[in-house]
């Protein structure tokens, strides 16, 4: 019972916990992955914004060097501007621009005085103000290096790789450098260089100084791949993103690198060589210098308010799902209680119990009504098992009133063989077996009068009580009248009041007085056929009577058998004034007579076939000099085996007699 | 049991047919009954289709047979055949009651 109750509340438990726990962890994962790419989608425009502003600050001051480098390089062009006028302008060049350290007019050899191979005014700032000289020399050949050489060779607008300057203002810095042209034999070709020295500090400063989440950085690289800034001790100008890369075989960090000194800007994702954590970078390009700006930020740390969100997330789903837990096994405990209570009951009304208690469950759901069909139930069966019980004290009642009846009917046929142990004239021999507890067949016989012996055999219509009631008035009237002596002296017309001489031994005659006693007020028409006769035992006289009976049997001393024709005269107890007629024949001794009732004739087997009259003739004629009891038992034995197991429908009632002769005189 | 009832001048012809046993007997009585009840005082029963017949079933006809003489009327039985015919002579019905061999003649009948 307890796994029952177990199995039915843990059951619901299990299924809607595991429902509602998948649900959960769906929603949690879910709000997860999803304010997180929401969350990814912002930070990428917030770190594309934040690195685009990084530029804008940057390009605000690199941008007019080039421009006021340029617009001196067109002067030089076109009017051939005075050494004087040079650094006039230079002056006013450094004045204006803070970042600016220095800034040089590097002419071509021999490009401005004839002869002379260095000439390059130069103006750089000092603590106290600007100050002009000329670069050049034979420790200084300048034409020589890369701030002069590739712009000129390019011909275009180069700013150099970042270079720790120790001769000029201990700083870093880049130089940015124009190329200025002249027309010689009408061909446009480079006259010289119009440079300016840019202190790189103060974008050092900058870019270190920009502070990403709390282990996030920015860097810097030039167009080769240099790295001008970088958050790790000792990179600054000694590595490039492309020496990293290949140190540490990162071929993603190659790509990348790529890209951002190709121009690129893009947010991506990687794992940072400087603090090892994973996480995305985003970087855009300096336009006026061809380089470009990284900046890194952990993803753990992006990605902290998400998780935050999602272990809130969780916490509820969690906090939730043990609220639910809790719920469930309250509402299946309120379930199953009721249940088991009712089961409790049910095995005691099973057991026998019928007025045991049921449970009423105060809600009014659906174990209330099994609740109250089981009532239902308890109070039909409790009615059921009254009726059984008291139709089956009933019935055996009935049984046990049958039992006494069949006792007493059986009682009132003479059952002692052989009757009459000191007359040795006659054997006989008489059985009757009731297809039910009673029935309406009969045999009976009796001394009346001087070596007068009456028998006879039987049988009432229909079956069971009636039968057995009209049977038992039939066999009494029989053999009142057959002892009545009155009544056979006034038929034989004795003189009324005279004493009776002898007894009625004429069968007609009893019958035709029974069928008038029988017949009278009979509204059941209920009738009986009867085989009646008397024999002298004397003479071995025998006269007898039919009322509708089957033919008796004749066994002659040979062995032959034969039936015995009546008149077919009508049944007893049908009509009134029916005469019956007395036939008679003599026996020889060793004949015999065989009585039946049609139990016997008319005794079926299971193929629906009747024994039937040849079958008893034929048994009747391999009796030879058997007993009567012999005989008897013989015929009930085949019947019996006949019927192979089919129900007997009708009483079988048997009376073998045989006349042995009259007594001798000796005895 | 199956009955058949034909109306033939004064008389009204039953006829039986299947078997007359204890179960069977008292709707022979009880058909009996109705017809003497719709005004039928003279039957003729034919049990040429009646294959057998119990004491039981004697006992019903007899009933039957008697009910009609109280109400004034008659009963007479044609057509039997074999066990019937056998169990009529033998119980000595034919004596108690009119039997004739055909329908034919137990409608010549007075």
């Amino acid at each position: 019972m307890s796994a029952v109750k177990r199995g039915l509340a843990f059951r619901l438990s299990a299924l809607v916990l595991t429902g509602a726990g998948v649900v959960l962890a769906a929603i949690v994962v879910t709000t997860y992955f999803l304010a997180r790419e929401a969350l990814l989608e912002h930070a990428e425009a917030n770190a594309r914004n934040k690195a685009q502003a990084l530029v804008n600050r940057i390009e605000s001051v690199l941008a007019p060097i080039p421009r006021v480098a340029q617009g001196l390089a067109y002067d030089l062009e076109d009017q051939g501007l005075s050494e004087e006028s040079i650094f006039k302008r230079q002056r006013r060049f450094l004045s204006d621009n803070d970042s600016l350290y220095g800034t040089a007019v590097a002419y071509e050899p021999g490009g401005r005085i004839a002869g002379r191979t260095y000439y390059a005014p130069y103006t750089f700032r000092t603590p106290l103000g600007p100050k002009a000289t000329f670069l050049g020399g034979e420790n200084y050949r300048y034409h020589a290096m890369d701030w002069y050489q590739i712009p000129r060779e390019l011909d275009r607008i180069e700013w150099s790789e970042p270079y720790y300057d120790e001769g000029g203002g201990n700083s870093l810095m880049s130089t940015c450098s124009i190329p200025f042209h002249k027309v010689e034999n009408g061909r446009r070709v480079v006259a010289g260089v119009v440079t300016a020295d840019v202190s790189l500090e103060w974008l050092k400063r900058l870019v270190a100084g920009t502070s990403v989440l709390e282990t996030g950085y920015a860097y810097l690289i030039t167009k080769s791949g240099t790295y001008v800034t970088h958050p790790s001790p000792g990179v600054a100008f000694h590595e490039s993103i492309f020496s990293r890369a290949e140190e540490r075989g990162d071929e993603n960090l190659r790509s990348i690198g790529k890209d951002m000194i190709r121009g690129g800007s893009r947010f991506v994702t990687v794992t940072s060589l400087h603090t090892g954590k994973p996480g995305f970078l985003v970087y855009a390009p300096l336009p006026s210098t061809g380089w470009s700006l990284g900046v890194f930020y952990p993803r753990d740390e992006l990605l902290a308010s998400v998780n935050r969100l999602a272990f809130i997330t969780a916490g509820l789903g969690g906090g939730g799902f043990v609220l639910l837990a809790l719920l469930i096994v309250v509402i299946s405990r309120s379930i199953t209680r009721p249940l088991t209570r009712l089961t409790a009951a049910a095995r005691e009304v099973a057991g026998g119990r019928l007025d045991a208690e049921l449970p009423t469950p105060a809600a009014r759901d659906e174990v209330r009504e099994l609740a109250e069909s089981f009532g239902h139930m308890q109070t039909s069966l409790r009615d059921y098992i009254r009726d059984l019980t008291q139709a089956t004290a009933s019935r055996e009642r009935m049984e046990s009133e049958l039992r006494i009846a069949h006792d007493i009917q059986m009682g009132i046929l003479p059952k002692i063989f052989p009757p009459f142990p000191d007359r040795s004239e006659i054997d006989l021999y008489a059985s009757l077996t009731p297809a039910r507890e009673v029935g309406g067949d009969f045999y009976d016989f009796f001394p009346c009068g001087d070596d007068q012996f009456c028998f006879l055999v039987g049988d009432v219509s229909g079956k069971g009580v009636p039968a057995a009631f009209y049977m038992a008035v039939a066999k009494t009237l029989i053999k009142a009248v057959a002892e009545s002596t009155s009544y056979g002296a006034q038929r034989q017309g004795d003189i009324p009041g005279a004493p009776p001489s002898r007894r009625c031994t004429d069968p007609g005659r009893i019958l035709t007085r029974a069928n008038n006693d029988l017949a009278q007020d009979n509204d059941s028409c209920m009738f009986v056929t009867i085989f009646c006769a008397v024999l002298d035992m004397k003479t071995g006289e025998l006269r007898y009577a039919s009322a509708g009976h089957n033919p008796p049997v004749l066994l002659r001393a040979g062995g032959t058998a034969q039936y015995l024709p009546t008149r077919q005269e009508p049944v007893a107890g049908a009509m009134e004034g029916v005469t019956y007629t007395t036939d008679t024949l003599t026996l020889a001794p060793g004949d015999g007579m065989l009585l039946y009732t049609d139990g016997v004739t008319e005794a079926m087997n299971p193929a629906q076939e009747l024994y039937g009259e040849p079958r008893l003739l034929a048994r009747a004629e391999r009796f030879g000099e058997t007993e009567a009891r012999e005989r008897c038992e013989s015929i009930a034995a085949e019947v019996h085996a006949f019927a192979a197991g089919a129900e007997q429908s009708d009483d079988i009632t048997l009376l073998s007699l045989i006349y042995c002769g009259p007594e001798d005189d000796a005895n | 049991m199956e009955f058949t009832e034909t109306k033939e001048g004064a008389f009204l012809v039953l006829a039986v047919a299947g078997r007359m046993d204890t179960l069977t007997a008292p709707e022979f009585e009880t058909r009996c009954a109705a017809c003497l009840e719709a005004g039928n005082k003279r039957l003729v029963v034919d049990l040429a289709g009646l294959e057998y017949i119990s004491s039981a079933g004697l006992r019903s006809i007899l009933s039957a047979a008697k009910k009609l003489k109280a109400a004034g009327g008659d009963m007479a039985f044609c057509a039997l055949t074999g066990i019937v015919a056998e169990v009529f002579a033998v119980s000595g019905f034919n004596k108690l009651l009119p039997v004739l061999p055909t329908r034919e003649q137990a409608l010549a009948r007075a």
